[in-house]
């Protein structure tokens, strides 16, 4: 019993310092340096937990940041929305008119108004989804890995996050992982900000009274 | 000159019930605004039922558009002189990049009331006036389209940059 106690203690140590040593190095890590001729696949997280009969703000902010690339670099592009939201796909192809793209649902972590004690398990569905699409299909059927996972904020892309964390634990290729905070968010942080900040790889925020803390983050004025 | 009120996706009773009374509908009025339409979202107005979604709704004289939700409102902040709208980023970044007037009012009600801090930041910024929503009537008179600060247009450049330097693209 003894010899099992710390045997699982070593276990969870290791672990630990493995998650440690991911985050510290992807930190400092930079992406190798791409030729002109070569493209990276961009996957989005559109999902809007808020909103369903309007655009959410959070999915337009998101194609509107996306707008901004130059598509000759970035294709394929994957547009990941929550199962359900309708209308973020409509949008999605509206914004995504271009060709190059794919669009694919994950299950929400937390519907509107959800009692806190079913998010265990909506958040569990949540990640299975995530982790089908970022670890398990490109190793079963050989689906492209993406390079970059832009994030801005709806809570499921927190499963997301983690998702892509088990790939860079278990040492298979993983996406980037850029966050941009809403621009509606002047002076506080979302909960998704507070959460995903000291493990994202850049973490951007549009006002600069959100990186008045002193808090990791770096802020270039508005992107959106 | 038209008017419209929106709430967006949100509940927002004050505001619609503010748009539709006398003070508010007279102020507009006498600055030249005869039509009103009011995008309610899941507010409560007196004549809707459950299942209305679009009627004419008579106030103090004046026959007002009311309806619940439309797609888009791309078409409505187009053909709109003022917005006068809660506090939600997305209608903030819509309306102001078409260089309309916009008079916004945050509502008090909301818990995580980040919204409050985006309409001060844009009162401060002078792209907009703020608006309490028992002070929309003298708002709507102050309101000096000449005063308010051009909103700056969309600068696709930055965050191209900043993500072509993360993936390694030379610039």
């Amino acid at each position: 019993m003894h010899l099992l106690t710390w045997l699982s203690f070593g276990i969870v140590l290791a672990i630990i310092a493995r998650i440690y040593v991911i985050v510290i190095t992807s930190r400092s890590s930079t992406s190798r340096g791409r030729g002109r001729a070569e493209t990276c696949h961009l996957a989005v997280f559109l999902g809007s937990g808020e909103l369903y009969r309007y655009i959410g703000g959070h999915s337009s902010e998101a194609l509107s940041l996306v707008s901004a690339l130059d598509f000759s670099r970035y294709g394929p592009r994957t547009y990941l929305i929550s199962d359900g939201d309708s209308l973020s796909e409509q949008k999605a192809c509206h914004g995504a008119s271009t060709g190059g793209y794919q669009i694919l649902t994950i299950p929400r972590a937390r519907r509107v108004h959800q009692g806190i004690l079913t998010v265990p398990f909506t958040a569990l569905r949540s990640l299975l989804g995530a982790m089908y699409h970022v670890t398990l299909a490109p190793r079963l059927f050989g689906d492209s890995t993406f390079d970059v996972l832009l994030l801005n904020g709806p809570g499921t892309c927190v499963v997301l996050c983690v998702a892509v964390y088990l790939n860079r634990f278990l040492g298979l290729p993983s996406p980037r992982l850029v966050y941009v905070e809403s621009f509606a968010r002047v002076r506080t942080l979302s909960l998704s900000g507070k959460l995903l900040r000291p493990i994202v790889d850049r973490f951007i925020v549009q006002w600069p009274d959100l990186l008045r803390n002193g808090g990791r983050g770096e802020c270039h004025g508005w992107l959106v | 000159m038209r008017v419209l009120v929106t709430v967006g996706s949100t509940k927002f009773d004050a505001l619609v019930g503010a748009a539709l009374s006398q003070p508010v509908l007279d102020a507009l009025i006498q600055k030249g605004y005869s039509d009103i339409v009011v995008q309610c979202g899941d507010s409560h107005v007196d004549e809707f039922g459950p299942t209305d979604v679009e009627r004419k709704v008579r106030r103090h004289g004046l026959d007002i558009d009311v309806w619940r939700f439309k797609p888009r409102l791309d078409e409505e902040y187009d053909a709109a002189d003022l917005i006068i709208g809660h506090a939600g980023s997305g209608t903030i970044l819509d309306v102001l990049r078409r260089g309309k007037r916009l008079i916004i009012v945050p509502n008090p009600t909301l818990l995580d009331n980040h919204q409050e801090d985006m309409a001060h930041a844009m009162g401060e910024l002078g792209h907009a006036k703020v608006s309490r929503v028992n002070e929309l009537a003298r708002s709507v008179m102050d309101l000096d389209a000449s005063s308010l600060v051009p909103f700056p247009p969309f600068d696709a450049s930055k965050f191209r940059g900043l993500m072509d330097q993360e993936m390694g693209f030379e610039s």
